[in-house]
């Protein structure tokens, strides 16, 4: 799916089998799935930490509302996130 | 040089098996170096294992390395009583949890325990997709039982992938292996060609695929892939012997992987104790993991670069493939420290050479393996 058609109204949610969890060693979070790790950047931390069944829309509203930015431009890195994770299976849209 | 942190430990619970699969990478000699250290244990694991409280420690220890992963392995890790237990204990220390099984031994209430125990993720391991080769390669009926533990690790929810060993036998019928994998409704399906590490380096003869076979495998793991591409996550490890570079083996010695097995011998690799006779393996009874992990000899005698001999020191790729697998070398070459003679740059290619010529020259005409029998003094 290309990032700038994924609608407002999915719901992106972790993959079965996939963990979010904060690595002590490091403090940043990391998803882990059956035999593999991935270190996530704080633009993805703070998208993932958020998947619990709001859509998309409402993610962006409420990260464009705490970090005071434009929700345009917001949006945009959001979907960039969200289909770069989806791609690799770590994440599902309902 | 300084050790980085480790992200996975792999837990050889136990080596007791009801399979005989001729490919296993169990030392071939397990009972050997089990000897010294077999005494009676409290909770009844007479023949030297690790008890139940010994690696609850192990996994605290890990944990505080920075582990975040555990493979529990073996052996067939079900022959534990205590796997539930254990797997909870690796929950609790926030470790991703993984079951590496033959399935043989996971019944109802089994299948709910480990679950309910918190485990993330099952590797179910078939031999073939249908019952009378898979039965052979396994030397045990055990077909029919993993098809009923796949369905009840689905029933419970648990995340199931599919691993395959791929050799000369099956290599043929990989689009049957994956089609299993759809029916199944596995996640992931692993379809690894053979390592010539324990058992499968003495059945070499017999399980090394041809060059005709690997080609064509090839092309059908790649189709798949594609077709598959967003259900079922395919993961293709080739057969190295055909290959011109070396795998990046653990990716890099002492870099990300430890493996504690049965009797608590701490190693950079599970075939290390037994591909590498000199190696001192340390052991858990004796010494707390993070000392074993960042000061041991075992662990920094192939840490880094600073070990590698020609051609691999002035080579462009030693930080990407490391010299390959220093098991592989010291199983070839007699010297672990050579490079991988898997890589065409390597002085001894002729080794790996003449084994594809014996092969790729007597046709196809399979010879008989010897099958993986129990470390002495092991009973299921």
């Amino acid at each position: 799916m290309r990032a700038t058609t994924i609608s407002d109204l999915i719901r992106p949610s972790l993959t079965k089998g996939v963990r979010l969890q904060i690595d002590c060693a490091t403090g940043k979070s990391v998803l882990l799935y059956p035999e593999g790790i991935v270190e996530l950047n704080e633009t993805a931390q703070e998208i993932l930490s958020r998947c619990d069944g709001r859509t998309l829309g409402e993610i962006v509203c409420e990260l464009a509302e705490e970090y005071e930015a434009d929700s345009n431009a917001l949006a945009a890195d959001v979907r960039d996130t969200l289909s770069d994770l989806q791609r690799r299976k770590l994440i599902e849209f309902k | 040089m300084r050790a980085p942190r480790p992200y996975a430990l792999l837990a050889e619970i136990t080596y007791r098996c009801p399979l005989h699969c001729p490919y296993c990478s169990n030392p071939v000699a397990a009972s050997t170096c089990e000897t010294p250290r077999r005494r009676p244990q409290a909770d009844g694991y007479s023949n030297g294992e690790l008890t139940t409280e010994e690696w609850k420690r192990v996994i605290c220890e890990a944990a505080a390395l920075g582990v975040l992963q555990i493979g529990f392995s073996g052996g067939e890790p079900l022959a534990r009583r205590d796997l539930a237990e254990l797997i909870r204990a690796a929950r609790e220390a926030k470790l991703y949890t993984n079951l590496i099984t033959s399935g043989i031994g996971l019944d109802d209430d089994r299948v709910r325990a480990l679950r309910d125990a918190g485990l993330d993720s099952i590797q179910l391991s078939f031999q073939s997709d249908e019952s009378t080769l898979a039965d052979e390669i396994a030397g045990a009926r055990a077909h029919a039982r993993k098809l009923d533990a796949a369905a009840k690790i689905r029933a419970v929810g648990i995340p199931l992938s599919l691993n395959f060993v791929i050799h000369r036998r099956n290599i043929d019928r990989l689009s049957q292996m994956i089609e299993l994998a759809e029916t199944l409704g596995a996640e992931r399906v692993e379809l690894a060609n053979v390592q010539f590490y324990g058992w499968a380096f003495r059945n070499r003869a017999a399980l090394l695929p041809t060059r005709e076979q690997v080609d064509r495998a090839r092309k059908v793991a790649t189709a798949a892939k594609t077709r598959l591409a967003g259900k079922i996550d395919i993961f293709y490890v080739l057969p190295d012997y055909y290959e011109t570079r070396p795998k990046p083996c653990l990716n890099g010695w002492g870099q990300r992987y430890l493996t504690v097995n049965p009797t608590g011998d701490v190693l950079p690799c599970p075939t290390a104790s037994s591909a590498i006779p000199d190696l001192i393996c340390e052991n858990v009874r004796e010494r707390e993991l993070d000392w074993i992990w960042r000061e041991s000899e075992s662990f920094n005698r192939f840490r880094g670069t600073e070990w590698m001999p020609e051609p691999c020191r002035s080579c462009p790729q030693k930080e990407i493939d490391f010299g390959g697998c220093r098991c592989q070398a010291a199983l070839l070459t007699g010297n672990a420290a050579d490079t991988d003679p898997v890589c065409e740059f390597s002085p001894n290619r002729a080794v790996v050479d003449a084994a594809l010529r014996e092969i790729n020259s007597s046709g196809n005409n399979a010879r008989d393996w010897t099958y993986r029998v129990n470390p002495s003094g092991l009973t299921i």
